[in-house]
């Protein structure tokens, strides 16, 4: 015995680095193998533990020892938290059931038998006596039909599922228990599987049932009728009990299932490729040349495996320890990408898993081998079965399991056939939920092989279906037409087959404009014994997620006009709207022409064509599309042809600055660091000849290095300012148009930067430019290290010095990096535009940089698992936002790596900073958040000087508020509200104004302060002036300690401050305290006790303010 | 009654006048003693220590104050917390030996211009007032403790110089880009000072490395015989040589077999950190609620 299992392993190994090869990756095959050897070390001790899982974690010591290579031992050690917190506690959860189950199964037994009726008699007596009705499906049989109906007592019943495999999971709702009862055959006949007679048979049986069970269970348990998997033509009872506790943590339901013995009907008649619903007015013996009715046979055939598979399940999980769980990990995975077996979610759940499953461990690779070995871990299982399903393209070339080859009609739905069981696991796909299932699986693979970052969360616990994230754009179709056309004869409601000719109709005419299209059938709810079912009310969504390489495309090439036939199916598909044209290359194609616009509504203008060309003109009016909204609130618009400008004139000026004669050092560089040269500024860069930029956009300029740089860090600034003198006047002469200022900044750090150079270009873009200069560094390193200069001194060196890495080099490679990628992600620009609009509105921006922002907004493009990067403003947008809610920055940096080149060493040394930070400040006093990068592997650059503690709390609060908005309000959610902010929870609110909050410049090329006199040149003064803004830092630096100071940015009117709550006590008088104080109300005269003065203060701030301020409010 | 004194502090309110964004006239404390700083210096006697200045504070405001308090004459000067210490542009290299020779004792730095109309006091500050005689402090006093005891009003009105809102805020724009040919002199006056300034350092520290101290040691300065060399000459070479050092050992990094044996030593107790580290991590996760419960 003891060899057997060894020698299992060496057979498995083999298909499994088959597997690997395909994929062509390292990680796959060493995480393998690594947890292969874990085994391996494992299984002669781990009996026992493996029945426990708490003691897994002797298993971990052992394969970490002899392993060697442990890439994922926070993955494993997840994943068994994981499975310990999923599963149900069956004793504590599912108390009674047992006991439940037993009284049912005897109440079952004591149901007396019922003697054949015509179809007739058998839906009045029921009606009459027990006010059933009987589920029968559509069509409805026959009133003539010259079968018999009866019932007579099961021949087995038997609990089947996930309940009787222990592989329940936790869910919202209640747990469901699957009950089997098997119709004795003998109420069959041999051709029942004919024109739905097997199933009217089945209907009345289940309702002769309730009927029986109605009166004996009245008092405990409540009855109902529901189609299995939503499948009509399966209808069950569902048992639920009846609540005596409002226990709402013990709810579960048990559904009974009909039944038949397999072998029952022949399997040959009910393969995928045979008719077994015969039209009425053909009597002709050859049902072979009628068209297959595939969904209608392998519903019947379910009906008659149900056993067949419990059993095959058992096996497998007898065969191999990591099944059950592997089973488990996979319903978590379905579950949270919307999968499951009913047929409005995909059709693909926990059973189908888990018998492809339990069907690979025994074939289904080349030659009949095996694709997934028994003595794989849950994990190496899981992940087999997702490399399975995106490898494999089921739908072109189906999976015979234990049979020959079958010849089969050419379909796009995928087939796994099971051929000892005479089935086709995946009969209850579509074409777009398969379509679907394989992108998950393939994007959960690339996640999985991402060695670098931890995927946990994105496998298994973010809940990734939700429509609005997942989607670009939603269509709902509320009203379905009465009558829709098929050719096909199977068996299908009104709503699937419209369903499928609408998905046909789109998906052929979007092409490669929309990478997936998802239809959602509205799903069936069950409903009372004394009613009939209803058809469900719900509208048809149809989801869509674009190319946004191809989605705005103007122009569709269509075949040439000599290929005759293929020019006719166009020309019939496209209706007028095909044209004949004649292209520059000489082609003449038939072709289609859009309307230009943005990308939603070119792909609007194609849907409703298409929908009134199909299905006609009234029809198409009611279409209502969702996911548009966010990116109109844009100021500007998406379109990056304003940022294109500046770029082009800063590589103008590069130029020209490249050319200059006579500069003191020979010039290394010229890089960008400002938001508008990056594609991320909410406003546009709007420039023109007569009105210059308002913002001039930053840049620096480098010089090779030099000896001649004084050895003084203030010299050195001083040294800048004459460079800019110089630079300023040699531009001036071989540039008239060019007008060029020195300004001055910092002027109370004399260790930073103190000067810089405005050139306002003849077409009116204006650059601010800096000097870089790299011995700043190092006499600024000197400074902080010199024990003889005072404390103060020190700080202002170290505030320089983290000012210096920030501007002069973190900025310039995020500016690079960001700029990059704006163009490889063409929605990466306006996500960015949109979140720091948000964070605007909610007042945060002052405290969260922007360039914080960018890094969250690119973290959802280049780490964008369990999704692929968005391919709208939207799914950009909510992706990000749910990202913030669910950050936990406590104990989690967040890491953008631009260039895909981190390892995971510097992931950890990201993690190990973060970890010594929390050590040294564990009140979190100073740093807040970690934001690093592959440039930046502190993950401080950009979070120095913010947000706060509090101030990232609220940010948590609020993008928590707004996902879960989103996610009540689904598809009418109003995306004006995520933006709408109150300023209720402020102290106070300074009122900024309205001459002063300045308005969006450009469009009527007014001046920004219509105040201020500005006439021609004098324009050019004005550039850079933002008043509010100084005032706000005047602010701030006034009153550091007291007050909190909230504004939205350039356009709000408002100035919200918060007064800082461990200061509103009263205090024991003292010279320093840092703000103004009044003495404390005493009984007696004397006080000795101090206390914020907030009436002084406000009105300091009004007296600051002076005419800026309209009205300082106090709120509480 | 309020309060006249805190600690030995003489309270003096003052009352701000209402304005149209804040009308509510309100009441500012100032906090006032004699001077009597750590280190004496001549003119403690004549000097008020005074805390908790409204941030607009400026001389101008001050000897208003002070004029309303005890009448004109009495204020001479005021000296605000942090403010540092602003000498008029030295006049251009004219008589350059002796205002030299003042730099290397003073090491004074030439300003920018300024940028400002007039600074800030943050919150709650103090400043040393002088007056003219120490009987003006008395007198200041007295007074203060004379209006605490007529009990409400009476207080000295603060009047606010200089300009607020969107005015302070151009004129700073204006003032942040000062004419180029004023820049370019202030510039090469500092430049010049500085030059003059590390050349006189050099030559110290040349002279340093020849001339034994009173102990009779001679102080080893960086540099060769040629002259003392700058600083990041001498980081340039130390990275060298550390770099060169570490190319050293490398080479023969994997040459002996307790070489390796250490190694893979060492990479297998990472390991074993890592993973410890992990179960750490997952150990801390656990005790949040509803970490590893797949979101619904």
């Amino acid at each position: 015995m003891t060899q057997l299992p060894s020698k299992r392993r060496k057979l498995g190994h083999t298909p499994s680095a088959e597997l690997t090869q395909e994929d062509e990756s390292e990680n796959v095959y060493d995480a393998q193998s690594a947890e292969e050897s874990a085994d391996e070390v494992a299984i002669p001790q781990s009996k026992q533990a493996a029945l426990r899982p708490k003691h897994s974690q002797a298993i971990d010591d052992a394969a970490l020892y002899a392993g060697g290579s442990y890439k994922s031992s926070l993955f494993k050690l997840q994943v068994d938290e994981l499975l310990a917190e999923v599963q149900p506690n069956y004793e504590k959860r599912l108390t009674g059931v047992n006991e439940a189950l037993r009284k049912l199964k005897t109440f079952i037994e004591e149901v007396e038998d019922c003697d054949p009726v015509s179809v007739t008699e058998a839906t009045k007596s029921l009606l009459k006596s027990h006010k059933i009705t009987i589920p029968f499906p559509d069509p409805k049989p026959d009133r003539n039909a010259a079968y018999k109906l009866m019932y007579s007592r099961p021949s087995n019943i038997n609990v089947v599922g996930s309940y009787a495999l222990k592989t329940m999971v936790k869910t919202e709702g209640s747990l469901s228990i699957d009950m089997v009862l098997v119709m004795p055959s003998a109420i069959f006949q041999e051709k029942d599987y004919l024109n739905y007679r097997y199933f009217y048979k089945r209907a009345y049986y289940l309702a002769c049932l309730a009927a029986g069970l109605q009166e004996k269970v009245e008092d405990e348990f409540v009855l109902a009728f529901e189609y299995l998997h939503g499948n009509s033509l399966q209808p069950i009872l569902v048992v639920k009990p009846k609540s005596d506790s409002k226990k709402s943590n013990k709810s579960y339901d048990i559904r009974i299932i009909p039944a038949v013995p397999s072998g029952t009907f022949a399997e040959s008649k009910l393969r995928p490729d045979k008719n077994a619903i015969r039209p009425k007015d053909n009597h002709s013996e050859q049902s072979s040349l009628l068209p297959p009715t595939p969904f209608y046979n392998a519903t019947l055939q379910s009906d008659c495996n149900i056993e067949p598979y419990l059993k095959l399940q058992h096996a497998a999980a007898k065969q191999s320890t990591g099944f059950k769980d592997a089973c488990i990990l996979g319903r978590v995975w379905l579950g949270q990408r919307g999968f499951s077996s009913r047929l409005s979610d995909g059709g693909f759940g926990q059973f189908e898993w888990a018998a492809l499953t339990a069907l690979l461990m025994k074939g289904g690779g080349p030659k009949g081998h095996s694709v997934l070995s028994p003595s794989y871990s849950s994990y190496q299982m899981f992940k087999a079965l997702l490399q399975y399903l995106s490898i494999n393209d089921l739908a072109s070339k189906p999976v015979c399991f234990e049979i020959e080859n079958m010849l089969t009609a050419k379909s796009n739905l995928p087939m796994a056939y099971d051929g000892s069981r005479g089935q086709n696991l995946l009969f209850k796909m579509t074409a777009w939920s398969y379509a679907l299932l394989r992108d998950e699986a393939r994007t959960s693979l690339e996640m999985l092989n991402d060695a670098t970052f931890d995927q946990f969360e994105s496998t298994f616990i973010i809940m990734s279906s939700q429509q609005l994230q997942r989607y670009d754009c939603s269509l709902n179709i509320s009203s379905t037409p009465k009558q829709v056309e098929t050719n096909s004869y199977d068996h299908a409601t009104k709503e699937r087959i419209f369903a499928m000719r609408m998905f046909d109709v789109l998906h052929e005419g979007l092409m490669d404009r929309v990478k997936l299209v998802n239809v959602q059938l509205p799903s069936t709810n069950s409903w009372s014994l004394k009613s009939s079912s209803t058809p469900p009310q719900e509208p048809l969504l149809i989801s869509f997620v674009f190319d946004p390489a191809n989605i705005d495309r103007l122009v569709d090439h269509g075949p040439s006009a000599e290929e005759k036939k293929k020019a006719a199916k166009f020309q019939k598909f496209w209706g007028e709207k095909a044209e004949l044209r004649r292209f520059k290359d000489g082609s003449i194609l038939e072709s289609l022409v859009w309307s230009p616009g943005s990308a939603h509504a070119v792909f609007r203008e194609i849907v409703t064509y298409l929908v009134t060309c199909h299905f006609g003109a009234e029809f198409s009016n009611s279409l209502e599309f969702v996911g548009e909204g966010f990116e109109k609130l844009l100021p500007g618009g998406t379109s990056s042809k304003n940022f294109e400008a500046l770029k082009q004139a800063f590589s103008t000026l590069q130029n020209q600055i490249k050319d200059l004669e006579g500069l003191p050092l020979q010039l290394r560089q010229l890089s960008a660091i400002s938001p508008q040269l990056r594609y991320s500024s909410i406003e546009t860069p709007i420039f023109t000849f007569t009105q210059p930029m308002i913002r001039p956009a930053d840049i620096l300029i480098q010089f090779e290095g030099s000896g001649r740089w004084p050895d003084d860090i203030v010299a050195i600034q001083r040294t800048k300012i004459a460079f800019l003198l110089k630079i300023g006047a040699l531009l001036q002469e071989v540039d008239g148009t060019v007008v060029i200022r020195v300004g001055l900044e910092n002027e109370d750090h004399q260790l930073q930067n103190s000067a810089f150079l405005d050139i306002i270009c003849g077409s009116g873009a204006v650059f601010r430019l800096r000097i870089h200069n790299d011995r700043e560094q190092t006499l600024l390193e000197r400074h902080i290290k010199d024990k003889s200069s005072n404390h103060r001194e020190r700080e202002d060196a170290v505030s320089a010095l983290s000012m210096y890495k920030k501007t002069f080099l973190q900025l310039p490679l995020l500016n690079q990096s960001i700029s990059t990628h704006c163009t490889r992600f063409p929605l990466l620009s306006s996500t960015m535009r949109l979140v720091k609009m948000w964070f605007n509105r909610h007042m945060l921006s002052r405290h969260v940089s922007e360039e914080l922002i960018e890094l969250i907004v690119a973290r959802t493009f280049l780490h964008p698992y369990p999704w692929r990067a968005p391919s709208s403003t939207m799914t950009g947008f909510l992706r990000t936002l749910s990202f913030i809610s669910r950050w936990d920055w406590r104990q989690k940096p967040l890491v953008v790596d631009f260039t895909g080149t981190m390892t995971t060493k510097d992931v950890d040394s990201v993690n190990t900073r973060l970890e010594a930070w929390r050590k040294i400040d564990p009140s979190m006093n100073r740093t807040v958040l970690i934001a690093a990068s592959n440039h930046d592997i502190t993950g401080t650059a950009f979070t120095d000087s913010g947000p706060s503690k509090m101030v990232a709390a609220r940010m948590t609060a609020l993008a928590r508020s707004a996902c879960k908005l989103v996610k009540e309000k689904g598809r009418d959610l109003d995306h004006r509200a995520l933006f709408a902010s109150s300023t209720a929870d402020y102290n106070f609110i300074v009122h900024i104004s309205p001459k002063f909050t300045g308005t969006q410049p450009g469009k009527n090329s007014k001046p920004k302060f219509k105040n201020l006199e500005v006439q021609g040149g004098a324009d050019i003064e004005m550039i850079g002036l933002q008043p509010v803004e100084q005032y706000l830092q005047e602010l701030e630096k006034l009153y550091t300690d007291s007050i909190v100071f909230f504004h939205g940015g350039v356009g709000s009117n408002v100035i919200a401050g918060l007064w800082n709550p461990q200061k509103a006590a009263p205090r024991q008088f003292k010279v320093n305290l840092a703000y103004a104080t009044k003495p404390s109300k005493h009984e007696d005269g004397e006080a000795d006790e101090v206390v914020i003065d907030k009436a002084a203060i406000l009105a300091e701030i009004a007296r600051l303010g002076g005419d800026m301020v309209s009205r300082i409010e106090v709120q509480h | 009654m309020s309060p006249s004194q805190i600690s030995d502090y003489a309270l003096l309110p003052i009352t701000i006048p209402p304005i149209p964004s804040y009308p509510h006239q309100t009441t500012h404390t100032l906090y006032l003693r004699p001077h009597a700083p750590k280190i004496p210096t001549p003119n403690d006697a004549r000097s008020l220590f005074l805390v908790n200045l409204p941030i607009d504070s400026t001389t101008a405001s001050l000897r208003s104050l002070f004029t309303s308090l005890v009448g004109a004459g009495k204020f001479e000067d005021c000296s605000f917390e942090h403010e540092r210490v602003r000498k008029p542009l030295p006049a251009p290299a004219n008589g350059s030996k002796k205002r030299k020779r003042a730099d290397d004792d003073t090491e004074e730095e030439i300003e920018l211009p300024r940028t400002w109309d007039r600074d800030l006091r943050r919150s709650g500050s103090s400043a040393v007032v002088l007056l003219v005689d120490e009987k003006s402090v008395e007198l200041v006093l007295k007074t203060v403790r004379k209006l605490h005891k007529k009990g409400r009003g009476g207080w000295p009105v603060w009047e606010s110089e200089g300009s607020t809102g969107s005015q302070r805020y151009r004129l700073h724009h204006t003032l942040s880009f000062p004419d180029p040919k004023i820049l370019q002199a202030n510039i090469d006056t500092f430049m010049s000072a500085f030059n003059d300034r590390e050349e006189s350092r050099k030559r110290e520290e040349r002279k340093g490395r020849q001339v034994p101290d009173e102990d009779g040691f001679v102080t080893v300065m960086r540099g060769g015989r040629t002259g003392p060399a700058r600083a990041e000459e001498v980081e340039r070479k130390r990275a060298e040589m550390e770099e060169r050092e570490r190319k050293k050992r490398g080479e023969m990094g994997d040459f002996y077999r307790f070489q390796m044996r250490e190694r893979r030593k060492e990479v297998q107790g990472e390991m074993v950190r890592r993973f410890e580290e992990d179960r750490r991590r997952v150990e801390g996760m656990r005790r949040e609620r509803g970490r590893f419960r797949p979101e619904s």
